[in-house]
């Protein structure tokens, strides 16, 4: 595939992403979200077209999904309410877990879904709502001024879309040998077997550490959340 | 029909992961600074399983077990730091404390 497509596209979604971000009227925004979709549809097209060979599973899925968690990203970035961002991430997070069914994870993407929809997600969605000023009794809840403004939307956008170029530059080059290999057959233990043997067998030191970071994290927010309580000293 | 390859799934984290990169430049607000650090494990976490897929290797999905520990820690550490300094500047604004930085 010729990288100036990509290179084509990069530029567009860079253009789309730009006037997403920035406010200004609905028709520049339209404009935006045409562009961003045909620069990403171009992308893809390109690349199916470039990769064509003996089709050995359906890609229809694989379009649905990345098309899915490409636009909810795009949204959770632009979106001017931060619990309707989290929200856009949850269907990131299924969206992907559904990639990875794809990619016969099936472990891995039940464990996305309970662990990141199920429990960070919550955090976040509990702290948004700690952290929310209630506004004046009989007034509209007003967006403030630092969610509704981004801070630099054209020089973040032209540095992700040139990262993106290069990352992906790397990628479609030589990418036509690119094709995962076949189940190996069907005596081979599941998916949930060997994730198990490799996580204890393999990464035992890991597994450790990971259980000691879980710890202090726990212990850290514990420290860091508790508020201060002033005893006198009669109650001492 | 076209056949599925790993830089279709390469090309989808690594968008991921750029989206997550300029959202995490342009939001001002502190939460939703973090949730993007979130979508770019995101990205990072179906990268690693597509390499693994690729080389019918298992270790991509150990890591991304790894990947959700250290989001999980992430996450509860943030967020507590998050809550206090809403606290001290009833705000979420992240330019409250710019004056954290150098001169």
């Amino acid at each position: 595939m010729a990288p100036n497509i990509l290179y084509t596209g990069c530029v567009l979604g860079a253009i789309g992403i730009y006037l997403l971000l920035r406010p200004g009227p609905r028709s520049l925004k339209a404009v935006g979200v045409l562009l961003g979709l045909g620069a990403m549809g171009w992308v893809f097209k390109a690349s199916a077209e470039a990769f064509t060979g003996p089709g050995d599973r359906p890609t229809f899925f694989f379009y649905v999904f990345s098309g899915i968690a490409i636009a909810a990203a795009v949204r959770m970035i632009t979106h001017h309410r931060p619990v309707y961002s989290a929200l856009y991430f949850v269907m990131v997070v299924l969206s992907s877990a559904a990639l990875f069914l794809l990619l016969e994870a099936e472990f891995l993407a039940f464990a996305l879904v309970i662990v990141y929809a199920g429990a960070i997600l919550i955090t976040y969605l509990f702290v948004l709502m700690l952290a929310h000023q209630a506004p004046e009794p009989g007034e509209e809840a007003a967006q403030p001024d630092y969610d509704v403004l981004p801070r630099e939307p054209a020089a973040a956008a032209t540095v992700g879309f040139i990262m993106l170029a290069l990352l992906s530059d790397t990628v479609f080059l030589g990418a036509s040998e690119l094709r995962p290999g076949p189940v190996p057959s069907e005596v081979t233990p599941d998916n949930i077997d060997q994730v198990g043997m490799a996580l204890i067998a393999d990464f035992p030191v890991s597994l450790e550490l990971a259980g000691v970071i879980l710890l202090m994290a726990m212990y850290g927010a514990v420290v860091l959340a508790r508020r201060q309580i002033e005893l006198s000293e009669g109650s001492r | 029909m076209t056949s599925l390859t790993l830089s279709h799934f390469l090309f989808t984290s690594a968008v991921l992961f750029v989206i997550g990169v300029i959202g995490f430049v342009t939001r001002r607000n502190m939460i939703v600074m973090f949730l993007c650090t979130e979508l770019m494990f995101q990205g990072a976490a179906i990268a690693m399983v597509s390499v693994g897929r690729y080389h019918l290797d298992v270790s991509g999905q150990v890591f991304v077990i790894f990947i959700l520990t250290i989001a999980a820690a992430e996450a509860a550490l943030a967020l507590a730091l998050v809550v206090l300094l809403f606290r001290r500047r009833e705000t979420l604004n992240a330019e409250a404390w710019s004056e954290l930085g150098e001169p």
